[in-house]
């Protein structure tokens, strides 16, 4: 290397490095699932992305403590995790069934009368009371007594019992000294996280916080702390496919370098074999920060993969060095090929513009800009900074006896036809749906731990992740009454075993409506005192005994109705406005179910109501919405193969060089994707970036295969570079196809599937024999 | 007679403990038992005593039942943690007892009694016994707080292997007394704890 070279080689490390730092310092990474998905076009896909970051029933953690001799030990380390948790900002609430879930705040309690559904049959007349007065005499003699005795005088009705009732959840855990546990004897405890339950980042946060504060905990050894539920189960995928993908990726750079060296014999190529694609990932994280600010880790994920092209351009440049001529020079042969790829690839991605999802354009800028500045650097800094010593590659007589190989095979002009023939035929034969819709299956849960999941979420009667009914109004009053008409239709439905149980807002506060109603069929003081003084004539009670609820119910003659807001300051009322919610100027409110075993049943809600009740299945908006996204990607992805084709159409201005070009890339496209879906597998987002990336890189070997060249040793060092360039996608990707994790699989697969069949066609259809 | 149970109060606790420990192993039901009982029981609410007639039900560790025949009819069963409650002409009422600890333990230490285990008593209540010449008392008084401020003690006096009065004394002044098996159809003179008490201690058929 000249001096100059040092220099610039210098410069290039100092940019690198600045650019670095700054990328390192302002990077801001979502994992926000919502970013990265399509504008949600039906009310059910809105109010799923709402879900995935509010909803509370998937943000909720199952925690159990066991695993120790002593019952008593889990129960003490379940209060004493309660109790540190509670003042945790990770997360909301902590439920370990301590407190009476269906107690009514003291200083609401002359609203019982409003509140409990007993005025809407009853009157407090004579003769109800007598009846009344008379179950609450066995009440004293039965060996419940001691419990009812306290209220007796404030209460001879039973309001507060019949609203405790009415408000303790259907399925409730047993309690083991005070708090939940299972028949075994080990602690339960419910937790809600701030963050949502597919941003494993914060998950993994708010785990590892709760594991924290259970270490600190006195004799937390003795016992064992699981954690299960959907935001766990995030953290766990994301950390496993982490794992993998850096195993894998380790040994395939570990492999990439080795065949480097055995290519080229040099040390120093191999590093600086690594700064164009640094170049380039750089480059294309400032961009993208710079017109999006936060990068979604999604786009850094796939924008690494397609960037993955770009490790080409510096083999061509290696490979096509020849003696006589400096590097710069020697690149001028193949560098408007080059740049004809890296050109129409950037216009190609172009066609992710138009998706209108905010990830896709990011992935686009961000793999745009990546290519151009690693082709740049390749071609106008890289030559600068190569020793000046270098072996020439078409010296090597392997090469020469493979090209003339290569020359003498057969043109099997039949082949490609027959070949196309048979992608269709595979194609309509595949055994499986075309599409996986269902992301998770990508990045499954061990069916261990999601058994125990569910046999933890019906344990707790915690509310099913998948069904949630939706009731609109106009008013939060609106679909109180609503709720109100619903639960009728509910308690059939719990009835006849469709589902264990409906969490109606209805439930802790009625509409003003039922509430006034209920209001003005309470009597004035003087005409309840006289029917309660008869009431009570009979019985052994004290005469002056019932004064307080006398002042009750005089005083829940005058109260204004209980709104949700007036509500809310209770721990009750906060759960009540947990379900409401205001969106445009409407009024949603979210029923959650627990056990539902007839969903077809309670989806028929929609029509008796007209559609202002519905049941919301979270798995099927979500599902749809992954369809309509890939629909989008599916589009562009097509049109980016329509403007490659004009491009490298254009650049020719020869259709049939052209489709020499394009028909390869194609029908190898075609192959990959015939051979999957024979073998069993659904096509997910993963896979359609694997063909594109597959498609880019055999973009490259067509293009150099049908470049015409008359000298022998030329044409050895464009067949040389191609080979290292595809045994290296293959020996990459092929490490990953191996991986455990589906998705990992899912891109190795079909990239190093891709790639074998787009060199192979390249060969067949695109190369051009030595003109001798 | 009361002296004569005078030196076994003096005696060292844990002979004490032996003692009522051995007493308590013999009054051991065979499951199922039934018995009948006459109840009655003092609350400051109402005017006049509530006096109970019916049948208890003893169906093994933690299965226990109280039916009222009279003045009106209705079951109450226990078993597997949950109460329910069926009133004549009403829908039976269930409730978990694991929402009202307090009544969770005076039924589990009832459940102890009936199968003669001391040690489940002994980790609930202090336990003192009392022998006179005509049967014995065992005075039970809450260890945990919370049971104590509903419950200061519960009194069981028997004869021999049976049980023949089992007392409850409410800290808000309310008590309840209730004959079983044959002291059950014994005639009461006058419906006063006093003279209830005295019925079970066996002091009324001494003063005849």
């Amino acid at each position: 290397m000249t001096s100059r070279g040092y220099l610039i080689l210098a410069a290039w490390l100092v940019a690198l490095a600045a650019l670095a730092f700054c990328v390192q310092r302002t990077l801001v990474v979502s994992s926000d699932l919502r970013s990265f998905m399509p504008p949600a076009q039906t009310p059910d896909q809105r109010l799923l992305l709402d879900q995935i970051g509010e909803g509370p029933a998937s943000r909720l953690l199952l925690l159990e403590i066991g695993a120790s001799a002593d019952p008593a030990r889990n129960v003490a380390l379940s209060r004493g995790l309660a109790r540190v948790l509670e003042g945790d900002p990770h997360f909301v609430r902590v439920l370990d069934g301590e407190g009476d879930l269906g107690a009514l705040d003291p200083a609401l309690l002359p609203y019982r009368f409003l509140l409990s559904p007993t005025l809407d049959a009853a009157q407090f007349d004579r003769a109800y009371l007598h009846d009344q007065l008379e179950q609450r005499i066995e009440d004293l003699a039965s060996p419940a007594a001691t419990l009812l005795k306290p209220l007796l005088a404030r209460d001879p009705t039973g309001e507060v019992l019949i609203l405790a009732q009415r408000w303790t959840p259907a399925h409730v855990p047993r309690l083991c000294g005070g708090v939940w546990c299972d028949p075994d004897g080990n602690a339960l405890l419910l937790v809600e996280t701030r963050a949502a339950a597919f941003d494993p980042t914060q998950q993994a946060v708010a785990i590892a916080a709760l594991r924290e504060a259970y270490a600190q905990l006195d004799g937390a050894d003795v016992a064992t702390l699981s954690v299960s539920g959907p935001g766990y189960f995030s953290v766990l995928a994301a950390t496993h496919t982490k794992a993998e993908a850096e195993w894998l990726s380790g040994l395939g750079t570990a492999g990439f370098a080795l065949l480097l060296l055995i290519a080229y014999r040099s040390v120093a190529l191999l590093l600086l074999a690594a700064l164009p694609i640094a170049s380039g990932a750089l480059a294309g994280i400032a961009v993208t920060a710079l017109v999006f600010g936060p990068i979604h880790g999604i786009t850094l994920a796939f924008g690494f993969t397609l960037l993955g092209v770009a490790q080409e351009y510096p083999i061509r440049l290696f490979s096509h060095r020849r003696a006589g001529a400096s590097a710069s020079a020697s690149l001028l042969g193949v560098w408007p090929l080059l740049r004809l790829a890296i050109v129409s690839a950037c216009i190609a991605y172009v066609a992710f513009f138009a998706s209108a999802v905010a990830g896709l354009q990011q992935l686009a800028t961000f793999t745009i800009a990546g290519l151009l500045v690693a082709g740049a650097t390749t071609r106008w800094l890289l030559p600068a900074v190569l020793p000046v010593k270098f072996r020439d590659v078409a010296n090597a007589a392997w090469l020469e006896r493979f090209r003339v190989w290569l020359d003498r095979l057969p043109r099997l002009r039949w082949l490609p036809w027959t070949l196309l023939a048979l992608a269709l035929v595979l194609l309509a034969a595949a055994p499986t749906p075309l599409w996986q819709n269902d992301l998770s299956a990508l990045t499954p849960v061990p069916p261990a731990l999601l058994k125990r999941e569910g046999e933890l979420r019906s344990a707790l009667g915690a509310p099913d992740v998948r069904y949630l009914l939706v009731l609109e109004a106009q008013s939060a009053d609106g679909v109180l009454a609503l709720s109100e008409k619903v639960s009728a239709l509910a308690a059939t439905w719990v009835a006849e075993g469709k589902v264990d149980d409906v969490e109606l807002p209805s439930r802790y506060l009625p509409s003003l409506a039922t509430q006034r109603a209920r209001q003005a069929r309470l009597p004035d003081r003087a005409a309840l005192s006289s029917a309660l003084a008869q009431a009570q004539a009979d019985t052994e009670f004290a005469p002056d005994l019932f004064g307080p609820f006398l002042d009750d119910v005089e005083t829940a003659r005058t109260l204004p109705p209980l709104t949700p807001a007036a509500f809310s300051s209770s721990p009750l009322g906060a759960r009540l406005s947990a379900m409401l919610s205001e969106r445009d100027g409407h009024w949603l409110g979210l029923a959650t179910l627990s056990g539902v075993h007839d969903a077809d049943a309670i989806a028929k809600i929609a029509r008796t109501t007209s559609g202002a009740a519905r049941l919301l299945d979270l798995k099927a908006a979500s599902e749809s919405l992954v369809a309509s996204y890939r629909a989008r990607i599916g589009a562009a992805l097509v049109v980016a193969l329509l403007l490659l084709s004009l491009a490298v159409a254009l650049a020719f201005r020869d259709a049939a060089r052209a489709w020499h070009v394009i028909a390869p890339m194609s029908l190898a496209t075609l192959l990959a994707l015939a051979l999957l879906r024979i073998g069993g597998v659904s096509l997910s987002l993963f896979h359609l970036v694997a063909l594109t990336l597959a498609a880019g890189l055999g973009l490259h070997y067509a293009l150099f295969f049908e470049r015409r060249v008359d000298d022998p040793a030329e044409s050895r060092r464009t067949l040389h570079a191609t080979i290292v360039c595809v045994i290296s996608a293959v020996l990459v990707f092929g490490l990953l196809a191996t991986s455990s994790v589906p998705v990992l699989r899912a891109i190795g697969a079909t990239v190093a599937l891709g790639v074998g069949f787009h060199f192979c066609l390249s060969i067949i259809m695109a190369r051009r024999s030595q003109q001798r | 007679m009361w002296l004569a149970a005078a030196p076994s109060s003096a005696a060292p606790p844990e002979a004490v403990a032996a003692d009522a420990a051995a007493l308590i192993a013999q009054l051991r039901l065979p499951a199922p038992a039934d018995t009948d009982y006459a109840e009655i029981r003092f609350v400051h609410v109402l005017r006049k005593p509530l006096q109970l007639r019916g049948q208890l039900h003893y169906g093994g560790a933690g299965v226990l039942g109280k039916r009222v025949d009279a003045p009106y009819r209705e079951t109450t069963s226990i078993a597997n943690g949950e109460a329910e409650v069926q009133r004549e002409g009403k829908q039976p009422r269930r409730f978990s007892l694991e929402r009202a600890p307090e009544l969770e333990a005076l039924l589990g230490s009832f459940s102890a009694l009936l199968g003669g285990d001391a040690a489940a008593l002994d980790r609930q209540f202090a336990i003192r016994l009392d022998r006179r010449t005509n049967g014995w008392q065992l005075m039970l008084t809450p260890r945990a707080a919370a049971l104590a401020s509903h419950l200061r003690d519960l009194v069981v006096d028997g004869n021999g292997h049976e049980v023949r009065c089992v007392s409850l004394h409410e800290s808000d002044g309310d008590a309840s007394v209730m004959r079983l098996a044959e002291l059950a159809a014994a005639p009461l003179a006058e419906p006063t704890l006093a003279s209830a008490e005295a019925l079970c201690r066996g002091d009324a058929h001494e003063s005849r």
